[in-house]
């Protein structure tokens, strides 16, 4: 017993740092001018390293709009690569101030008072990757295969649910490390790779001949990517708005490089697009209650870009991965997708 | 050394005293153990119970200003996912605790194979290592070398890749006879028994326990000799004959399950993951080359004179090694096995990179749905350290029996 309360004590030192209560974040953040961002390691499109150690990608660009948003300069996002299964609780016990790298929400998670889920950055889906010679254009002609998945994530659940309401056996390969993973699909250890559609996509351009894997037509699952922070309300509220002002911006037609011209030219603009910007702005009241510079809203949309600027740079047509964002869930509600831009006034 | 002058027909009755005179390396003598208490003693173990005790409030503390209440509750819902294999029938709407305990077997099953491989592995390479063969020698000591300084991460994951990109496809998979080879699994025949199968089981189970009481009635009783030739074979012959007779009786039905291909992969028959041999090999090499060392330096410490004395006393090769050398080495080298042993159970947790579902597999995937870190990592350590516990009080017993043989 003694050992076991000595093993208890050595936790203490990391469960130590849990604030009694939440709102120091915000503090964190400014005294230490930096924001702490778990992001995946690797994730091409997402999240990947470039050869100074410095992430680029669609998940690390809302780790800058968090920056830009309250230390007014995008740079001064720290971030950090951080395995799936690490990094709730790293979050949890204080080893970050948010993450944003593909972590669903869900009803459980979000009901745990050591993290808060703040607003969705991306809707995906789970799906299935399977070579083109195994010659199976259905989920459902899956009876018996073994499915490759990661370790520790709700893709396990969405996998154990769909195939035992279709009452379809399987074999499942539940690989934590990475390159094992795909080397296991690739090498045709499993006949199924598993995981969100958006990362099968960006995963198939890591095999030497992405052409002879497709994706099957099943979406099993709702995965709602969302930012996670550890609780402090006024950091939530930070990063919610500043999402809303990226969906704004896009709706208004306002980017990185036209809101220079926009807000010289404030007066003649319609009143939702003066609200955001202008000196007597919603936005300026929002910043005086946040604690957050002033020209908050400018300073995300010039540093970090709209929303579809964000997909686009990262994941769109000109990059390998082409996707079209109006052929998403993601796009504005106006454009078919459930991105609703929030007004703000 | 009882069993010396039975064995040992070559020496005359003169030299099996001699035998028993034969100086032994001295166990080495306990440390005198105080009974009282020193008060340095009990201010360390206040201090020690006080960390703990403020840690614990601490944590409480923390907790419950968090919002969170510790409680167990969690391990009867259903856990709602698969694992990779399990030894016990497992779905994904049995409960989390079932998941532990399947993650826990795995963990056990994979900790003893690796452990008997290691084993082999080190006593081969640690002989060899003192051998007289030149090259042999060079030999062992390049693998000690390599597989003592390399990563066992990286260990596992090369001979992962390797593994499932040079053995073929399951569709193209190497047969040996009804055993077959592919980069999934090794696919082999396994026996059925049918209704019924515990009668054979246990019949065969009381030969078993009747021999083991008479056994330990015996050595109560302090008679100085072992079972008869005699009576071994009448035992060997119940053990077979017992349950073969049961099962002839009460009709208990023996088949065999092949295994067969059919759509992605082999059905039937039992079958090992290409994951499960991977790690075995990792662990087998790398402790392995750890044991080697520990049993060279075993071999080591053993002087010269006593090979020399036993040749003396015309001791054969063969029996120098097993009366004279072996239970001396084993004695030595029995704490720092030990503790392999104890790292390499630890080290099984390298597992899940692979995707075999040991505990730390579950326990990481049930953090991630049930998020209730303190009590998971909890029940992870504690299972790991009883499991490690159990071990060390096994060796500790035997090597204590060792030692107050060897002291008579």
């Amino acid at each position: 017993m003694k050992v076991l309360l000595t093993v208890a004590a050595t936790m203490t030192a990391a469960l130590a740092a849990i604030p009694a209560h939440a709102g120091p974040v915000m503090d964190e953040i400014v005294s230490s001018d930096k924001v702490i961002c778990l992001v995946n390691p690797n994730s091409p499109g997402f999240s990947v390293a470039d050869s100074e150690g410095v992430f680029h990608g669609f998940n690390t660009d809302f780790c800058r709009m968090a920056a830009a948003a309250i230390l007014g300069d995008a740079e001064k996002a720290d971030m950090r690569g951080v395995g799936f299964s690490d990094a709730l609780k790293t979050l949890v016990a204080g080893g970050g101030h948010m993450a944003s790298r593909s972590i669903t929400q869900t009803g459980t998670r979000d009901a745990d008072p050591g993290l808060s889920f703040v607003v969705t950055t991306f809707y995906d889906g789970q799906g299935f990757m399977v070579p083109t010679s195994l010659g199976v254009n259905s989920a459902r002609e899956l009876g018996g295969a073994t499915i490759c998945a990661e370790d520790g994530s709700t893709t396990l659940m969405n996998i154990a649910d769909w195939f035992t309401d279709q009452d379809i056996e399987y074999r499942l390969e539940n690989i934590a490390d990475k390159t094992a993973r795909l080397e296991a699909f690739f090498s045709g250890k499993c006949d199924v790779y598993a995981s969100d559609i958006t990362a099968l996509f960006s995963d198939r351009l890591l095999s030497n001949a992405p052409l002879d894997y497709k994706i099957l037509p099943e979406v099993i699952s709702a995965e709602p990517l969302t930012l996670v922070t550890r609780p402090d309300k006024t950091f939530e509220t930070v990063l919610f708005w500043a999402f809303q002002v990226m969906l704004n911006a896009d709706h208004f037609g306002i980017n990185s490089t036209n809101i220079d011209e926009v807000v010289a030219t404030l007066p003649d603009q319609p009143k939702a697009i003066y609200r955001l910007f202008a000196d007597d702005s919603a936005t300026v009241d929002m910043a005086r209650n946040l604690g957050i510079p002033e020209d908050w809203a400018y300073q995300v949309i010039k540093q970090v870009g709209s929303y579809s600027e964000v997909f686009d740079r990262n994941l769109g047509r000109k990059t390998v991965f082409g996707v079209e964002l109006n052929d998403t869930s993601n796009a504005l509600t106006r454009d078919g997708g459930q991105m609703f831009a929030y007004p703000i006034r | 050394m009882r069993f010396t002058i039975r064995k040992c027909t070559c020496i005359q009755d003169a030299s099996v005293t001699q035998v028993y005179m034969l100086p032994m390396i001295p166990p080495s003598a306990p440390p005198p153990i105080g009974t009282h208490l020193r008060t340095a003693d009990i201010a360390v173990a206040g201090l020690v119970l006080g960390i703990v005790v403020l840690a614990m409030w601490n944590i409480l503390a923390n907790m419950s200003a968090a919002g969170i209440s510790p409680g167990f509750d969690f391990l009867w819902q259903e856990a709602g996912f698969d694992v990779s294999e399990a030894l016990i029938p497992y779905q994904p709407s049995d409960s989390y605790a079932r998941v532990i305990l399947a993650g826990l077997l795995n963990t056990v099953f994979l900790a003893s194979i690796c452990l008997v491989v290691s084993t082999l592995v080190g006593v081969a390479f640690g002989l060899i290592s003192v051998g007289p063969s030149p090259v042999g020698r060079a030999v062992a000591m390049a693998y000690v070398e390599l597989f003592r300084n390399l990563p066992k991460l990286l260990v596992l994951l090369v001979l992962y890749v390797v593994a499932v990109n040079g053995l073929p496809h399951v569709r193209q998979a190497i047969s040996l006879g009804p055993i077959y080879l592919s980069n999934r699994s090794v696919a082999f025949p396994v026996i059925i028994f049918g209704e019924g199968a515990w009668i054979p089981f246990a019949a065969a189970l009381a030969v078993v326990a009747i021999a083991a009481c008479r056994k330990y009635l015996r050595r109560r009783s302090a008679e100085a000799h072992d079972n008869s030739r005699t009576e071994r074979v009448i035992i060997a012959a119940a053990l077979v004959l017992l349950p073969v007779l049961t099962m002839l009786i009460f009709g208990v039905r023996i088949d065999v399950s092949v295994p067969e291909l059919k759509g992605f992969d082999f059905s039937g028959g039992g079958r090992l993951s290409t994951q499960f041999l991977v790690i075995v090999m990792t662990l087998g090499l790398y402790h392995g080359a750890q044991i080697a060392e520990v049993v060279r330096g075993g071999l080591k410490a053993i002087p010269v004179g006593q090979t020399e004395a036993a040749a003396a006393l015309g001791l054969k090769r063969r029996q120098t090694v097993r009366f004279v050398i072996l239970p001396q080495v084993l004695r030595l080298i029995l704490p720092p096995m030990n503790n392999q042993y104890v790292n390499l159970i630890k080290n099984t947790s390298i597992a899940i990179a692979v995707g075999y579902s040991d505990l730390m597999s579950v326990s990481g995937t049930i953090i991630n749905q049930t998020f209730k870190p303190l009590e998971m990592m909890l029940i992870t350590m504690g299972l790991y350290l009883g499991l490690c516990a159990c071990l060390t009080t096994l060796t500790n017993r035997y090597h204590a029996r060792l030692t107050k043989r060897e002291g008579r």
